[in-house]
């Protein structure tokens, strides 16, 4: 067998192993059989200086061909090993993806604080500053300074808890007009979220509650800027959809007063069946009314230049209908089952 | 105020259905709290006349009747046993349909047929008298359908009244009302009765407590008839407007305190004592009333008494032996008002509430008391005939006059923000019995007496406003002069809240009042702010900690079956902090009229509030994954979120006695102290009913908190950092975060982080020592060599060595 029929030979074997080569590991066992240090092909490589100048040109030339092509086999066939080892990898690693992933639990908001910011965040948006104060509070800015004095029979409508001479738990946010009017000249913008309390409890009444006022007092100010504002606020909270209505009322700070009514925003009033607003239609929502005069002089604000308007809402109740929770009693129970839900 | 639509009907005509005029009424006036119907609400009722009576052969309490409807002859089966033959009933057809909604069929009872019902006066809606059938008088005639006598079935609006409308506690109040809303008429009954009896001047009148008693009249009824009954009509009115039929007598002072609401009052003139003496009470004095009930009376209390005795605690309720019976013939009838707020005062110190006092401590005008005179003596010389006396003895010193108060259009435009016609102004006040004048622009209008509500400008925009209709006014927006927004503390509380709720914890809202067992269960010091009149014992003490309400609710949800739970609140606590004693009248003049003078308001209030975070971590605060461990309530838990609330707080060991003295620290941000976190006591846990649970919790100032820091930025250099492990031994009593902050603290420093990541005290290490393995991190202006990293390494050794006394574990 001539040299060159020998070079011939390697090449083919190594080229059908090559072929076979099953993985990585077998790929490189090859490469070193056929093109290692000590492999047959590198000898006769090696040995080429022996030979003639035709012989080294010819052997030459065809132990390099027969390496660049057992090369070539080598890294096509190691990407296909490759490619397949990889491929097979992936399915060993194969997850049930229908097992729960690791938890990052979330928790909740109170859902009266949820109507609370929602509440808020559409009045700041509006221009509005938040006022929040003392839940004990005077006598004075409690009923008094609200047109409420001693022995009127306002008083008798709100169930009081007295602290000490003088000191109620406050059984509405409205001492913190007075307060905010007290402290600074008109334009006044202002909402006063906060917890209240009256002497009362049975499923639609807790002796603690939220209310959230809002006072405006600027020149020029009508009741067309009450409703327009309570009307936007209502589609902010409620929907795009609803729309408000007022009816007269009365309130001790406002005249004239008003109550605000919202169309019901699961029915809109045509389903007499409806759960949520018992087929009125309508939803009592808050109470409203232009700023007294007697209040505005009360504060040192002269009711000739500047009017205003107030309102006062329940984000308790508010949230109460949104969610169709039944019993008001269950906001304030810490009860997890009940406030896992908002 | 109950008003039966039938009876409003008598004052003005209108064509609405109920639902009609609830929305009406409540978009111009007042809100209607209900709707309801008595009687027989649409069939058939005539009047029959009963032909035979006798007991059911099949039943012991039945009786069947035979019946003529005036033509034919029909078979009732009956449970009342008091009809006879020959008398006339009232019959309901079959087919009709009663107040509570059932429609009568024809039915078999005991195995006989009965065509229809007789009825008795609660059927019929006339009375609660459901004792018998009702027997109708030879006037009524047989065959003819009732309601040409009187109506069979009635619908009733409860108006809820606003406190500032007395006038409308009366049915001609409603009618004037509904008048002027629909701008319609409306009429009054027009007084006229029997005169020449017996004169009234045989008794006295004194009114010794002027204060309290603006007008008293006084009048004479005598000849009456004795045990007379109100007739019918009056008596179905009476029930329909929510009161008892008594006796002819008083139902005819009830019935005009309904019709205008001017309560009255009827004495037995026998039973008085030479004369009516409006007097005070006197301390001690004692007094029965009908109910049955003594009443200890006082100074403060309005009596009206003869020359003996006190008769009536005036317009509460009346003495049992001075009021008139079955058997008066002579009466002496009092119309009179009440000063007001001195009656609701007497209500609520007696417990003591009646129709009549519902509508004095409103004020009523001393001008409708003559009207209502007349009114009840006509009533009372018709059906029990008796005769007026021809005087009335009347103390009205300081007559009320109408008074005039102007309305401008313009303001009237301002404050309503729609147009307003005068024509329209003017026809509305003067539906609602203004006078009203013109003067340049200017109206005038002259209030009638009975609206003491309408005093100023703004009252009369308000009538104007809501007769045209608050619905015309159109939604608009104001122009806010100013930017709006959360101040810094009410963002920091916001963010406080997220970051809670966003790390899994769940907001709770709970009482901020308690028991006093709260204080001594924490075995806190007491400092409470306590209530004067709690709903129940267990509320009387206002909270100086966030933590046992939390625990209540914790305990709860353990109780319902909860395997842990994570709370936390935002709300204030309160703190007594009573003025000096040389400050307690300015304090007590500050609280009733906000006149500080030179105190600061905070010295003056007595409750100083705090706002405050609690949580509470029970049980497993998070539960098992198949790929991650449970997370129990713990002291490194609660911890975590403390540091989450304040960046770079400090945490001392402090104890409290209601926290596990091993496993609480004091929370320091700055060199104030913002609360404090640790596990619960387990003494103090079970005493909350959390008895073998694992229980952290912490409490903060909001105020103290920064759960968002404002970000500064630091510059880096774009070489890689390189991290070094170190482990160390160190005595056990050392406490790690002390070592953490002498590293911190060592100038000159490459060292960007240190963590720690491992704590270990047990074999082999040696006992009283622990392992602290430390986890660092270099970082320079350039890449770090080996020997730079290393000298660092060596530097914070030697510190630690030098503080600590640590030794490199091997
Ligand atoms: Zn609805």
């Amino acid at each position: 067998m001539t040299v060159s029929e020998r070079i011939e030979q390697l090449k083919s074997e190594a080229l059908s192993a090559v072929a076979s080569g099953a993985s990585t590991a077998d790929l490189e066992d090859i490469r070193v059989r056929f093109l290692g240090r000590s492999a047959e092909l590198t000898e006769i490589k090696k040995s080429i200086g022996t030979l003639s100048p035709d012989e080294r040109k010819e052997i030459g030339r065809s132990s390099n061909l027969a390496s660049r092509e057992i090369e070539a086999a080598l890294g096509s066939r190691a990407e296909e090993v490759a490619a397949r080892e990889q491929e097979e990898r992936l399915q060993a690693e194969a997850a049930d993806v229908t097992l729960p992933g690791v938890p990052f639990p979330r928790g909740h908001l109170h859902p009266s604080q949820i109507v609370i910011d929602d509440v808020i965040d559409f009045f700041v948006g509006l221009g509005y500053r938040v006022a929040e104060g003392p839940e004990v509070e005077t006598d004075y800015y409690n009923f008094t300074a609200l047109g409420i004095p001693p022995g009127h029979p306002a008083r008798t409508m709100q169930d009081t808890f007295f602290v000490d001479d003088g000191l109620v738990l406050r059984t509405q946010t409205s001492p913190m007009q007075i307060r905010t009017m007290l402290a600074q000249e008109p334009p006044v913008y202002v909402v006063c979220p906060g917890r209240t309390y009256r002497r009362d409890s049975d499923p639609t009444h807790t002796p603690m509650f939220h209310q959230i006022e809002g006072l405006a007092v600027d020149r020029g100010l009508t009741l067309g800027h009450l409703k327009g504002t309570l009307g936007a606020m209502a589609r902010h909270v409620f929907g795009e959809g609803v729309e408000i209505r007022v009816r007269p009322s009365y309130f001790q700070f406002t005249e004239p007063s008003v109550e605000m009514d919202v169309s019901c925003f699961v029915c809109g009033g045509r389903d007499p069946h409806c759960k949520v607003c018992k087929g009125a239609g309508w939803l009592e929502m808050l109470g409203a009314g232009m700023v007294d005069p007697g209040v505005l002089e009360e504060v040192g604000y002269d009711p000739e230049e500047y009017t205003g308007y107030a309102f006062g809402m329940g984000p308790d109740r508010m949230a109460m209908v949104k969610y169709g929770v039944p019993d008001l009693r269950l906001f304030f129970e810490g009860d997890l089952r009940f406030l896992r839900q908002f | 105020m109950r008003v039966p639509l039938s009876w409003l009907h008598e004052y003005l005509d209108f064509d609405l259905r109920a639902d009609e005029l609830v929305d009406l009424f409540s978009l111009r006036s007042q809100e209607i709290d209900g709707v309801y119907r008595l009687g027989v609400i649409e069939g058939e009722v005539v009047i029959g006349e009963v032909v035979e009576f006798g007991p059911h052969p099949n039943a012991d309490r039945l009786f069947v009747a035979k019946v003529d409807l005036g033509g034919r002859e029909v078979q009732i089966v009956a449970g009342a046993q008091n009809p006879r033959p020959g008398v006339r009933v009232p019959v309901v057809l079959p087919g009709s349909v009663m107040s509570d909604g059932t429609t009568l069929k024809k039915a078999k009872l005991r195995g006989l047929e009965s065509y229809g019902m007789m009825m008795s006066e609660r059927e019929l809606g006339i009375s609660a008298d459901h004792g018998g059938i009702l027997l109708l008088d030879d006037s009524h005639e047989v065959g003819r359908p009732v309601a040409e006598y009187f109506p069979v079935g009635e619908t009733v609006l409860d108006i809820d009244v606003t406190p500032n409308r007395p006038d409308l506690w009366g049915m001609i109040g409603v009618a004037r009302e509904l008048a002027a809303i629909l701008k319609t008429e409306y009429r009054i009954p027009e007084p006229s009765f029997a005169t020449g009896g017996k004169p009234t001047r045989d008794f006295g009148l004194r009114v010794e407590a002027e204060d309290l008693c603006p007008r008293y009249d006084l009048r004479r009824i005598s000849d009456l008839e004795p045990g007379q009954v109100a007739p019918l009509w009056m008596r179905r009115r009476i029930y329909a407007g929510g009161m008892r039929p008594i006796n002819a007598i008083v139902d005819a002072t009830n019935y005009v305190m309904l019709e205008t609401g001017q309560p009255i009052h009827a004495f037995d003139a026998v039973r008085v004592r030479e004369g009516i003496v409006v007097r005070r009470g006197r301390t001690r004095e004692k007094i029965t009333l009908l109910d049955g009930s003594t009443r200890v009376l006082d100074e403060e209390v309005l009596v009206i008494a003869d020359e003996e005795r006190g008769l009536v605690i005036a317009g509460l309720m009346g003495a049992e032996d001075a009021e008139v019976g079955e058997e008066t013939t002579d009466a002496l009838i009092e119309v009179a008002t009440f000063e007001g707020r001195n009656i609701l005062q007497t209500s609520q110190k007696l417990g003591l509430r009646t129709d009549a006092s519902g509508r004095f401590e409103r004020g009523l005008d001393p001008n409708m008391v003559a009207y209502a005179m007349d009114r009840v003596s006509a009533l009372l010389t018709q059906a029990p005939g008796g005769r007026s006396a021809d005087d009335t003895l009347s103390h009205y010193p300081e007559p009320v006059e109408p008074w005039r108060v102007p309305l401008r259009l313009g303001r009237a435009e301002l404050l309503l923000g729609m147009p307003v016609q005068m024509e329209e102004a003017v026809e509305r006040l003067e539906a609602l019995g203004c006078e009203v004048e013109r003067e340049d622009g200017e109206l005038w209008a002259t209030v009638p007496t009975f609206r003491r509500d309408l005093r100023r400008e703004a009252d009369l925009v308000e009538e104007v406003g809501r007769l045209i209709g608050l619905d015309r006014v159109p939604e608009t927006l104001p122009a806010v002069p100013q930017t709006g927004g959360l101040t810094e503390g009410q963002q920091r509380t916001r963010l406080l809240r997220r970051l809670l709720a966003d790390l899994g914890l769940s907001e709770a809202i709970t009482y901020p009042f308690g028991p006093e067992r709260w204080t001594e269960d924490l075995g806190l010091e007491d400092g409470t702010v306590r209530l004067e009149n709690p709903l129940s014992a267990e509320g009387g003490h206002l909270r100086t900690s966030i933590l046992p309400g939390l625990l209540d609710a914790t305990a709860r949800n353990r109780a319902f079956g909860a395997r842990g739970g994570a709370l936390f609140e935002v709300g204030n606590v309160f703190f007594a902090d009573v003025p000096q004693d040389e400050l307690r009248e300015a304090a007590l003049r500050f609280r009733m009229t906000g006149e500080r003078g030179v105190q600061e308001a905070g010295r003056l209030m007595g409750v100083r509030e705090v706002s405050r975070i609690g949580v509470v971590l029970g049980g497993t605060v998070r539960p098992a994954g198949w790929n991650v461990p449970e997370v129990r309530a713990g002291f490194f838990e609660a911890k975590g979120l403390v540091e989450r609330l304040v960046p770079g707080a400090r945490f001392v060991p402090a104890t409290r006695p209601y926290l596990h003295p091993g496993r609480s620290a004091a929370v320091l941000a700055g060199d104030k102290e913002a609360g404090w976190v640790g596990e619960l006591h387990p003494e103090v846990a079970g005493r909350f009913g959390l008895d073998g649970w694992p229980v952290a919790a912490l409490e903060l100032d909001t105020a103290l908190c920064q759960p968002a820091p404002e970000p500064r930025f630091e510059p880096f250099v774009n070489v890689p950092a390189v991290a070094r492990d170190l482990a160390v031994l160190v005595e056990e009593r050392i406490p790690v975060g002390d070592m953490l902050r002498s590293v911190r603290d060592l100038p000159g420093q490459l060292l960007t982080e240190v963590r720690v990541f491992d704590v270990y005290a047990g074999s082999p290490v040696p006992p009283g020592q622990k392992s602290v393995a430390f986890g660092f991190t270099f970082q320079g202006g350039k890449t770090l060599t080996d020997e730079e990293v290393d000298a660092e390494v060596w530097r914070v050794l030697s510190r630690l060595e030098d503080e600590f006394g640590v030794r490199v574990r091997s």
